[in-house]
């Protein structure tokens, strides 16, 4: 952090003359950078002040759920609570938040309430606010004093796994609604979530193949991998639309699985390659003594691969990998070219339908943008509370 | 049996044999799904013959080849190439000196240039470059119509059919100073190479009326004395061509001359620079930050400028860590350019899907968007690889 001003006036004096006219050209900076700021935020005040969120209000349920049919809207709310518990729970049994971090959690919470409250819906939002708080104060004062500590983060870190099938199964149970009619937020947040989880084991497969001595298996894992990478995401969603029905064989309906599904597949198999370079990099990391010890220890390939290689090399990377998952998560907005309506995908079709909203497709986006922003943030300072606790780079 | 068991036992003992059968049996299945997938494809049409048939659909921007819907499909999909390649090339230049220049702002000591720098990359990288394309897309299209057209003078010109900027225009020595001057360039450029070993080798330097310069000035100063000779020895062949706005007979607004720089390419264009500038900001933060402070101290302690000591010490041996991770947002970039599909720039994305669907023959051209973009990763790769080496080398 800068310097930051004691409340003496000599030192404010201090400090805004060494920090913003200690030379000729660092006061012309200032004044440049200063009109800048002025300019942007007058312009932004120009448009908040002329905008109208109507075309937000009258369409959010379809910016957070898509098509999925009215009688079945109730299935988020399960979802929206036990990703809560598991979060706030974690939260509560890793560490207390800074004020930097409050700030960041209740504008995370604050922004889509005051986007997308309606007064139907007071209950369920109570009932949020209820179920955070609790878990939260629990893990806090209960869990994290008992002696279960390490075992309760265990659990934790199982549940996260949890998560999306318990999600799948939430939306499916009962005559839930088929993944075609998936959509808006959730579909975004579902496709980066399953890309991760499924391109991960074999993301580890590909990167302990390309780090392997034998040359056949090396070769193939390399081609897989570059090959992916070569080429940009919304070619390999193409090549889910047109190519992979004819490719895939006709045993259990796959040819007619639906493109929600196509598209969880081709993300999947595009995340491994990426996954699978961001742990050849924590492969690479490893000290050589730890192989020698294993060596000495007379293990063979494959328990030195599982007891001692990929734990230190998963662990190393994890701030990686969830950086890997904010890029997934930002490019799962590219399935438009899959003619899937995600959350961008709504947000530019909104303001299209009523003659009343024209020209209104700026607060729109913005609301799209910033509902990106908010998951992309937090979950970019979770990767770096995460290099911290994990002791990255300090041993 | 027993004794072939037992032979086979004694092979695998031998690690090396044991590699071999593992490797044989991942083999065998990868054959046989690669195999899988052929005679799948023989079912498909995979021949891009149908590519030499007229393309009969139109695009926006014709940079260079002078596309009409008559053409070829392969004449669409190289003029979508070279839109490709127009707007990767000029995004990856200014996305370079963006991201120098806030990479730098973000270590600044004065606390409003670091904080605009943070609050750019911030809000910047963690938004989708979609919603940011379509959101330039929006911004050009609301610009004013062109009779209301924003001047600057007469030099250049902003409405919603783009931007309009003055440009170079050659009369019919043009070409041919041009080809000369890139020979006197050569020329200046293996002068300043040959005097600068001379001095490296025997520390004398060149001298001129008694001045002793070095070898990189003397190049320079051969070939800026002969271009301004030279130009008027021509006869002046560039000049300057400011764009036009007029309207003709019928009350259509036209404009004409100066470079056009068209709504949808601008919108892609500073989509990728910004996204990807945010992510060069980082990089050159990171390097510049990984540097020992030694270095700053030593070149302040002998008297350089806060400048000097950016561009002469700082910035070349950041270089170093800089570049491979350039190279990778390099490479994004050319990936990313992808998108301009949502807002109907024809780049090599667009074309070839708009083939793909006249066509039905959706594998092959498939294979050629792989190609391509391998192709032009590729080439980013060696150039890049080429210039870290240089970088990397130690001493001069």
């Amino acid at each position: 952090m800068m310097n930051s001003p004691k409340l003496n006036f000599k030192d404010v004096k201090d400090w805004i003359m060494s920090s913003f006219f200690s030379s000729k050209l660092n006061s012309v900076l200032t004044v440049f950078s200063s009109l800048l700021l002025i300019y942007v935020i007058s312009s932004l005040f120009g448009f908040l002040s002329s905008a109208e969120w109507e075309v937000v209000r009258i369409n959010r349920r379809l910016l957070l759920l898509g098509r999925l049919p009215l009688e079945d809207t109730w299935r988020a709310w399960p979802i929206l609570w036990v990703v809560c518990i598991i979060l706030f729970s974690s939260i509560g049994a890793w560490g207390a938040p800074s004020k930097w971090e409050l700030l960041l959690m209740s504008l995370a919470f604050i922004l889509p309430t005051l986007i997308f409250f309606t007064m139907p819906h007071i209950w369920h939002v109570v009932v949020t606010f209820l179920i955070c708080s609790i878990s939260y104060l629990i893990s806090r004062y209960f869990i994290k004093k008992s002696s279960y500590l390490v075992q309760a983060k265990k659990v934790l870190i199982v549940m996260w796994i949890l998560i999306l099938p318990l999600t799948f199964l939430i939306l499916r149970v009962g005559g839930g609604p088929p993944p075609t009619l998936w959509g808006g937020f959730l579909l975004n947040i579902l496709l980066a979530s399953v890309a991760i989880v499924a391109g991960f084991p074999l993301g580890i497969l590909l990167a302990v193949g390309r780090a392997t001595k034998l040359p056949a298996i090396k070769t193939v894992c390399t081609i897989y991998i570059e090959t992916i990478r070569g080429a940009p995401l919304v070619a390999w969603l193409l090549l889910a639309w047109f190519v992979l029905p004819k490719f895939l064989p006709n045993l259990f309906g796959l040819n007619e699985v639906s493109v929600v599904i196509r598209a969880m597949i081709v993300l999947s198999f595009f995340a491994s390659a990426y996954i699978a370079e961001v742990i050849r990099g924590g492969l690479q990391s490893i000290p050589k003594g730890q192989l020698e010890a294993a060596d000495a220890l007379n293990l063979n390939y494959t328990s030195k691969l599982i007891v001692i290689i990929l734990p230190q090399a998963i662990r190393v990377v994890i701030p990686a990998i969830v950086s890997t998952f904010i890029g997934m998560f930002k490019d799962t907005s590219l399935v438009f070219i899959l003619a899937l309506t995600d959350l961008l995908q709504v947000g530019r079709l909104i303001p299209e339908q009523d003659p009343k909203f024209f020209g209104r497709q700026i607060e729109a986006l913005l609301v799209v943008a910033s509902l990106f922003w908010i998951v992309s943030v937090s979950l970019s300072h979770v990767s770096s509370k995460l290099e911290k606790n994990l002791g990255i780079g300090t041993r | 049996m027993r004794n072939f068991f037992y032979s086979t036992m004694q092979w695998s003992r031998l690690q090396r044999n044991r590699n071999l059968a593992i490797q044989g049996v991942f083999l065998f299945f990868v054959i046989i799904f690669g195999l899988y997938l052929i005679f799948q494809a023989f079912e498909l049409e995979i021949s891009l013959s149908h590519f030499s048939s007229r393309a009969g659909f139109g695009l926006s921007h014709t940079f260079l080849t002078d596309y009409t819907s008559n053409d070829s499909r392969w004449n669409a999909y190289f003029t979508g190439v070279i839109n490709t390649i127009r707007v990767c090339l000029v995004a990856i230049l200014l996305t370079t000196i963006l991201g120098t220049i806030m990479g730098v702002a973000r270590l600044s000591k004065n606390f409003l240039i670091s904080r605009i720098a943070w609050i750019y990359v911030e809000v910047l990288r963690n938004t989708p470059l979609l919603i940011q394309i379509i959101f330039w897309q929006i911004i050009f299209l609301q610009l004013p119509h062109i009779s209301k057209a924003i001047t600057f003078g007469s030099t250049s010109a902003i409405s919603n059919r783009g931007i309009l900027l003055p440009w170079m225009s050659t009369n019919t020595n043009g070409q041919l100073w041009l080809i000369f001057m890139g020979i006197i360039a050569l020329a200046s450029l293996s002068l300043s190479y040959f005097f600068n070993k001379r001095e490296d080798k025997t520390g004398k330097r060149a001298s001129i009326l008694g001045f002793s310069i070095s070898g990189n000035l003397l190049g320079i100063l051969i070939f800026g004395l002969i271009g301004v000779i030279t130009f008027f020895a021509f006869g002046q062949p560039l000049s300057l061509d400011f764009p036009l706005i007029h309207q003709n007979t019928k009350g259509t607004w036209l404009q004409s001359g100066g470079f056009e720089l068209s709504p949808e390419f601008s919108a892609i264009l500073f989509a990728l620079v910004i996204y990807t500038g945010t992510f060069i900001t980082e990089i050159v933060r990171g390097s510049i930050q990984a540097l020992s402070k030694g270095q700053t101290e030593a070149a302040q302690a002998i008297g350089l400028s806060n400048y000097q000591v950016t561009s002469l010490v700082v910035l070349p041996q950041a270089l170093r860590s800089i570049i491979p991770p350039l190279t990778n947002q390099y490479l994004n970039l050319t990936k990313n350019s992808s998108l301009a599909v949502v807002i109907a720039y024809p780049d090599l994305f667009m074309v070839s899907r708009t083939i793909m669907n006249n066509s039905g023959h959706a594998l092959p051209v498939f294979f050629l968007i792989l190609f391509t973009y391998l192709t032009l990763s590729l080439f980013i790769s060696i150039v890049m690889n080429l210039i870290n080496r240089r970088v990397t080398r130690i001493g001069t």
